[in-house]
């Protein structure tokens, strides 16, 4: 049994390995490794959940300097894992599956395929680690590969620089994380999860030490799972190929930080500010990016405000002392979500790279397959009753109610704008007439289905889309324990309907929830049918608050001025001064050294006497 | 299980059976005669490990008094040996050269002796390392420094090389002048010949500190010279130049070696009279200290690789030179700095021969040893150009490279003796270091070349310069087996206790 994890861990290592050092000559080989390391991840991952739910450990001494540093290479499987496992490994090969169609044409498909590889390695290595060290190597890992994915066109100056923008962005929040880590260490002599917590006491002593901890790790969750302030790289990182966005900036390597949360929530538990701090980041985050996607036209775009929006959601929840309801939603978004982006990619490829949704229209008749999956996967998210998303976010809403009105309502209106800004999407793209440049008249090639490879994928995903909210699909996932914390906190789990609608204000919840789900979607059908162009404009939201223009100019003031003075230090003061100057007088003591060597040997002679001399009266002084 | 004299009684008798092998040989071509001495020192070299481990305590009387195969001596033959194989390489390369300035009736006849030569360097270098009594060091000595001052002027018709024979032989004769005369005021001090006698009658001695003095004095000018310590480093970058060029890693590595080991044995006993040792450490010192500055910093504006060389070899005595001046601070003395200089001289034989080994190949089909014809090397031969890479490298101390190492023990034993002045002068003449070995590889890996014919190795220097390369990074990434075979097998010291 212990063996599952590693193995789960190691095959992506290997196939990266693999193709990018032999076999990224060959895409067909490369394709095939790539496929088969996520197959046997997935597999592994399946045998794993069906061998029951005990908790599986394993590790190995990575360094052992004595006690006071002893780090190991340790594997933990519990049931936050394995939901994790599954979300990764599940996805990472429909989507494997789905880009072997989506990339067929790429010039770089073997790097792709190592790239996607090594991204599953460091993901993995997340969801299994247990420790702190661990996790940030990994956690730097999935840095780098979401750069190396998010830039695989890299001759396209906008992937170029949305790749640098993604890895800076991301390495600030580390930077956070990684003092968290050292304070933690520091505080507890720990690093690996279950000795932190039986250390807990040493960090609960000293509230103020205890929140500064707290808040700089949640820095790297903030990074990592974009959460306003640094929130700015997830829109731009939609510049990779669509597949990665799919499994990457929706399913998983966003909801690290939110699975990191959860992990260490033993940690911000006992720490009530640093929750109201998470709490606070994560409502602002889903608030903001909700009205930023209203005024979107690059359906990627859209979708990934969307996803900003819905990250946000899950920290709030964890904010609000529901870490399980924060991961059942990180559950079901992930194959809504998934689906949606993979679906954008299918109208994408049908349209040959049409992303603006204004330029779509009468999707659903060209491509139905893809109509039915993007609906499905849209209702998921916007919270329709008895679909996967109405469970999960319900039970965020009733987290967030039970904290306070100033968390519920702002998560309630977000909820109005996912609907709002989604039927706005499908409204436009699927529905209406198709889009033709002159006006009327219909394109000749307006969108197909794609092969079997790519609607396949979004089948199955749209068919967990609607079961993964309900308890006979997900508790046997989550395990009895970390199901009913989250389902103990919402309502219309399908096994207790009615168990809690006795309780008024639990009943409360779920009718504005489906009351937010009626007012967005009738508002934004009645507002967009039948329109060819955006009858709102509102430049506010279109242009994202201005907070990548405050960023530039910020760093433009900042940065760039302790830049130059820097450099004139540099290029003066220690280029010129010290090392000029030191190098001048070395050389010039050579040079003059060098005017010993007379040539001739009774000048040599001579010398050699002298030193003789010189050492006599040395010696003898 | 040999006697380890064996290995040196080998070494001759095959120098002599080669001597009259040429001389009674109509072959034209000479290549046979390294090419067997080579084999054979393999084998001698092999024979080494399997040498019957040295008696704890000789017997007083005893003939084999004068000879020691302690684990450092049997380190320092293997330093000779594996030196004395390189150079025989090197010389197969070296020979076009080499032929064009013997006058001759045929080309090549009269070369023969260049390449049996070496192997007498070779045996006194070893008899030197054994020596554990003043006479047989000086023949010892002799025997190695005769042997050189033939080999330096062995280009007959090539002035450079005969000046540096001149200068070598009346440089070399009057520091052999000195030195003799230093055996002899300590054997008039105190009627012995022994190391280990000399040590005790000298700590004996009471109210003589000056007669003691003075006799150091010399035998520390004529040891100066061997190892090139500054002020009797003048003929170093004449001879090293004008000598041939296996002749001048020859000088390089095994000449140093020689001169280090005897200059740990002899001060030895003068350190044990403690009335004196400040005095002495803070000379050495002072001559460490003269010898980094000068060795380094003349270094930097040499355009002649050859040259250039010659002066970090100057450099490098003053790195060992530093190690013996910080014995004072060591708890176990001479035990622990000869093993940094034991291994400190290996690190510099590999790197040193390498060096050489590419210099040879290149200037042969260049036709000079400016730094200049090495441009572009990268492009011309990829392979020469990282084998001198990895040679430069260690030579500065690039860790991962075994000179680093050696760097780093030398400056270790420093900091324990706390003399600071000359750790400082040894950072700033490393980062002097880096600059001129450096300007080489820049040379070779960033400028244009102005021709760009391929160059043609023979591929038994090729595999020696890929072992070699190997070798530095082996050791300088896990040096600990060159440090116990320098200690000796810990199970000895195991069972002492």
């Amino acid at each position: 049994m212990e063996f599952l994890p590693w193995l789960i861990l190691l095959s992506p290592l290997a196939s990266a390995a693999c193709i990018l050092l032999f076999a990224h000559r060959s895409k067909a080989l490369s394709v095939t490794l790539s496929l088969a390391a996520v197959l046997t991840a997935f597999g592994a991952t399946v045998a794993l959940l069906a061998a029951g739910s005990q908790t599986v450990a394993s590790s190995v001494t990575w360094i052992n300097l004595g006690p006071a540093l002893h780090l190991t290479i340790g594997l933990k499987v519990d049931a936050l894992t394995r939901v994790m496992l599954l979300v990764v490994t599940g996805i990472g090969a429909l989507v494997h599956i789905y880009s072997t169609v989506y990339m067929a044409e790429d010039e770089g498909k073997s790097r792709f395929f190592g790239s996607l590889s090594l991204f599953m390695f460091s993901m993995l290595g997340i969801v299994l680690a247990d420790s702190l060290t661990m996790i940030f190597i990994f956690w730097e890992l999935v840095g780098v590969s979401s750069f190396l994915l998010i830039g695989h066109w890299f001759t396209k100056e906008s992937a170029a620089k949305a790749a640098n923008k993604a890895f800076l962005t991301n390495r600030i929040g580390d930077f956070g994380f990684m003092s968290g880590i050292l304070l933690v260490w520091a505080a507890t002599g720990a690093v690996g999860f279950d000795a932190v917590q039986q250390n807990m006491a040493k960090l609960t002593a000293n509230p103020a030490l205890l929140t500064l901890a707290a808040l700089c790790l949640f820095c790297g969750a903030v990074g990592k799972s974009a959460q306003v302030p640094l929130h700015v790289w997830l829109p731009d990182a939609m510049e990779g190929p669509t597949p990665v966005s799919a499994l990457i900036h929706a399913a998983t390597m966003v909801a690290a930080g939110v699975y990191m949360l959860a992990r260490l929530f033993f940690l911000f538990a006992p720490s009530p500010d640093a929750l109201t701090v998470i709490a606070a980041i994560g409502v602002v985050t889903a608030l903001l990016a909700a009205l930023m996607a209203t005024q979107q036209d690059d359906i990627k775009r859209i979708l990934a405000y969307s996803t900003l929006s819905q990250l946000g959601f899950m920290v709030a929840a964890i904010g609000c002392q529901a870490p399980g309801s924060a991961m059942f939603h990180l559950f079901t978004h992930a194959f809504f979500k998934a689906l949606l982006f993979l679906g954008a990619g299918a109208v994408i490829h049908g349209l040959h790279h049409e992303q603006n949704i204004w330029k779509m229209g009468g999707l659903r008749k060209t491509m139905p397959k893809t109509f039915l999956t993007f609906a499905i996967g849209t209702l998921a998210l916007t919270g329709a009753p008895f679909l996967a998303g109405f469970f999960s976010k319900d039970a965020i809403l009733l987290a967030a109610y039970n904290k306070g009105p100033l968390f519920f309502f702002p998560l309630l209106l977000s909820a109005v704008l996912t609907a709002f800004y989604m039927t706005r999407l499908v409204v436009v793209a699927f529905f209406g007439e198709a889009y033709h440049p002159t006006g009327h008249g219909h394109s000749k090639d307006h969108g197909h289905d794609g092969p079997a490879a790519m609607t396949v994928p979004l089948l199955i995903l749209a068919a967990l889309s609607v079961i993964a909210g309900y308890g006979f699909f997900a508790e046997p996932i989550f395990g009895h324990d970390l199901f009913h914390t989250a389902h103990s906190l919402a309502t219309f789990s399908a096994a207790g309907v009615l168990e809690y609608v006795d309780a008024p204000h639990v009943a409360l919840v779920p009718m504005l929830a489906v009351g937010a789900f009626v007012l967005g979607t009738l508002g934004a059908w009645m507002l967009y049918s039948g329109k060819a162009k955006d009858p709102v404009r509102i430049p506010l939201f279109a242009n994202r608050f201005y907070i990548d223009e405050a960023y530039a100019a910020l760093i433009a003031g900042s940065q760039e001025m302790l830049a130059s003075v820097s450099d004139w230090v540099d290029r003066y003061l220690i280029d010129g001064v010290l090392v000029r100057g030191i190098a001048g007088l070395t050389w010039g003591t050579g040079y003059a050294l060098r005017l010993l060597q007379l040539g001739n040997i009774q000048g040599y002679a001579f010398i050699f006497g002298a030193g003789v001399v010189v050492l006599l009266f040395l010696l003898n002084k | 299980m040999f006697a380890p004299i064996t290995l040196e009684i080998l070494v001759l008798v095959l120098g002599f059976a080669l001597l009259l092998a040429e001389s009674f040989s109509n072959a034209p071509s000479k290549r046979a005669l390294p090419k067997i001495a080579l084999f054979v020192l393999a084998w001698v070299f092999a024979f080494s490990f399997f040498t019957a481990p040295a008696p704890d305590t000789v017997e007083p009387g005893s003939f084999w008094n004068f000879y020691s195969a302690s684990p450092i001596s049997m380190m320092f033959k293997r330093i000779a040996l594996l030196t004395t194989m390189g150079v025989l390489v090197m010389s197969l390369d070296y020979e076009s050269t080499l032929a064009k300035f013997i006058p001759s009736s045929r080309p090549g006849a009269g070369t023969g002796e260049f390449y049996i030569l070496p192997l007498f360097t070779c045996a006194g270098l070893m008899l030197m390392a054994s020596a554990t009594d003043l006479v047989m060091a000086f023949a010892a000595l002799e025997l190695v420094t005769i042997s050189f001052y033939v080999q330096v002027a062995y280009m007959r018709s090539n002035s450079a090389s005969l000046e540096a024979g001149i200068k070598y032989l009346i440089l070399g004769a009057l520091s052999t002048g000195f030195f003799v005369y230093g055996l002899t005021w300590v054997f008039g001090l105190t009627g012995e010949t022994h190391f280990d006698k000399v040590a005790l009658k000298l700590a004996a001695l009471e109210n003589s500190d000056t007669a003691i003095l003075f006799a150091l004095l010399l035998v520390l000018v004529g040891l100066g010279f061997k190892v090139a310590a500054v002020p009797f480093q003048s003929w170093v970058p004449d001879v090293y130049q004008g000598a041939p060029t296996p002749v001048t890693a020859f000088l390089s590595v095994g000449s140093k070696a020689a001169g280090f080991l005897l200059l740990l044995r002899v001060l030895e006993p003068f350190l044990g009279v403690s009335s004196i040792q400040p005095k002495v450490l803070a000379v050495l010192g002072t001559m460490a200290g003269a010898t980094l500055i000068y060795g380094n910093l003349a270094a930097l504006p040499q355009n002649n690789l050859k040259r250039l060389l010659a002066y970090s070899s100057i450099g490098h005595a003053g790195y060992l030179l530093l190690a013996v001046a910080s014995v004072g601070a060591t708890v176990t003395g001479f035990g622990a700095v000869g093993t940094t200089i034991g291994f400190y001289l290996f690190a510099y034989l590999l790197m040193t021969v390498l060096g050489f080994l590419v210099l040879t190949a290149v200037s042969t089909q260049t036709k000079g040893e400016e730094i200049q014809h090495f441009n572009g090397l990268s492009k011309r031969s990829p392979f020469l150009a990282f084998a001198l890479l990895v040679a430069m490298s260690s030579l500065a101390g690039v860790p991962l490279t075994a000179g680093f190492y050696g760097k780093f023990l030398v400056f270790a034993h420093a900091v324990n003796a706390q003399l600071w002045v000359l750790v400082g002068l040894g950072v700033v003449t490393v980062g002097a270091g880096f600059y001129y070995y450096l300007r080489v590889v820049a040379a070779m890996y960033w400028y244009e070349p102005t021709d760009t014919a391929p160059i043609h190795v023979s591929s038994l220097s090729k595999a020696v310069m890929a072992l070699l390369v190997v070798c530095i990074f082996v050791f300088g990434v896990n040096p600990r087996p060159i440090l116990s075979a320098l200690q000796g097998a810990p199970a000895k010291v195991a069972a002492a206790h």
